[in-house]
């Protein structure tokens, strides 16, 4: 049987696909296409979704070109990360490195050589997988999103950003312009740790993020975040409290595993069962208290 | 709407379709058919080539984000006359056996080695985890790489002294 080629045909004619170099025209076709156009930036994500359907694409925004969303810029008490930096730049970056180091660590287990080169922070935080590696990081050192359309800009937190599995807030004016994330003076520990089937290139069963700044021995904050475990990557906000204004020896750390695993919805899907994934999540929490307490004490 | 960019040390232009992916431009286009496609969606390596320094899987860069790039292929790293030291390694190890996924290696390989020009087994793991081989079981691969570390590093020093 022949099959319909609904393709069209190649020549000079394509208008269908944008590559502005500057976040104002950019932003000037988003606003005119709004969810006629597809947002391109790695394409480590979009090419897999629409695998042998590009062609039904009509029209693509491709913003790689845009040099001012490449930046990683020191602020006064902030980290401001384009929205275009790649997993590998996260990885290379020292200033990141120093001050979120679990941010450098779930980048480094994103796909593989070739995804981390070509896939962004924004594209994972756009994409808003339940999975998105670099989510919980984001959420447990409470990063702020930078969001603007033709007319307007507002800033919201990563924690009110997420709304659904590959759902989330951005309207379809907006673009995300940049990721920002506080810097903090006081002694800062984080944990990392993904779960997932094989070491490279795959999606991860669960991952946990835990931070924790220290004042005089006490815990002045903390930033708790989990992925693969909801329908959004969450933040364990009541946990978190839970925790503050003691030391590491008053916790007790298997009663916090246990609302961990208490406070999360895994569902049953091929990477893992909602029981697999409750009581694992309860194991790495404890991991997570235990790796940072040895720190603390070699440190 | 047409591209240039530099493939192997040579600027080609080429008239592609918003949706023509790397990989199509590089075998269909310019008949560089040594790059795979094995998945199409970046997760087996097959396709993999060295855009602008960095490794990618050629099926998910769109030919548009390739214009003004330039692209090391397998065809550019060696000949048949003139084996590179990978492609040399590859072979006195018996690295490969039904050889589709040995393109993507070689040139995962040469990334690796020319970022770190000793590296370890777990290095070289890391290095090549992009890259899936369904035959071998990895083990000559890597013992290749380790030969190539050693050719590589001799070649240098002569051409240094």
């Amino acid at each position: 049987m022949k099959q319909e080629n609904n393709q069209p045909i190649s020549g000079t004619d394509f208008k269908n696909y944008f590559q502005p170099s500057s976040l104002k025209e950019a932003l000037e076709i988003r606003d005119k296409y709004r969810s006629e156009v597809k947002l391109v930036a790695g394409a480590t994500d979009i090419f897999v979704q629409y695998n042998e359907k590009l062609h039904e694409v009509e029209n693509w925004l491709d913003i790689s070109r845009i040099e001012d969303l490449k930046k990683i810029e020191k602020k006064e008490k902030s980290i401001f990360i384009g929205p275009l930096v790649t997993h590998l730049e996260i990885i290379k970056s020292d200033l990141i490195n120093k001050h979120f180091s679990a941010l450098s660590a779930a980048a480094l287990e994103v796909g593989s050589p070739q995804i981390r080169s070509r896939g962004t922070i924004g594209g994972n935080i756009c994409t808003s997988s339940p999975a998105g590696d670099l989510l919980p990081p984001l959420l447990a050192y409470e990063a702020k999103f930078h969001l603007s359309s033709r007319k307007k800009s507002r800033i919201v937190e990563s924690d009110e950003f997420f709304t659904g599995p590959k759902k989330n807030i951005l309207k379809d004016s907006e673009l995300l312009t940049g990721i920002e994330i506080p810097i903090s003076d006081a002694e800062v520990y984080s944990f990392w740790k993904k779960i997932g089937r094989r070491k490279a290139l795959v999606i991860s069963t669960l991952t946990l993020n835990l931070v924790l700044e220290f004042e005089n021995d006490l815990i002045k904050r903390a930033g708790l975040a989990v992925g693969s475990a909801a329908p959004v990557p969450v933040r364990l906000k009541k946990i978190e409290e839970k925790m503050l204004g003691k030391k590491l020896s008053q916790l007790d750390y298997k009663k916090i595993a246990e609302e961990v695993k208490n406070r999360i919805s895994p569902i049953d899907d091929l990477r893992g069962t909602k029981e697999y994934r409750e009581d694992v999540a309860a194991d790495i929490m404890v991991n997570a208290l235990e790796k940072i307490e040895k720190e603390r004490v070699s440190g | 709407m047409k591209i240039s960019l530099t493939v192997n040390g040579q600027l080609r232009e080429v008239e592609i379709t918003p949706y023509t992916r790397l990989l199509d431009l590089l075998r269909e286009d310019l008949g560089l058919t040594g790059t795979k496609e094995g998945c199409g969606k970046g997760e087996c390596g097959a396709c993999t080539v060295i855009m602008d320094g960095e490794l990618v899987a050629s099926c998910l860069v769109p030919a548009p984000q390739a214009d003004g790039s330039e692209v090391l292929t397998i065809e550019g790293l060696g000949s048949r006359d003139n084996l590179h030291p990978i492609q040399e390694s590859f072979v006195e190890t018996g690295a490969v056996q039904c050889g589709f996924c040995i393109p993507g290696m070689i040139l995962a390989s040469k990334k690796l080695l020319d970022e770190n020009p000793h590296p370890a087994e777990e290095e070289i793991r890391l290095g090549l985890s992009g890259n899936i081989c369904r035959c071998t079981g990895y083990a000559k691969i890597i013992d290749a790489v380790m030969m190539a570390a050693e050719k590589m590093d001799g070649r240098e020093s002569d051409q240094d002294g």
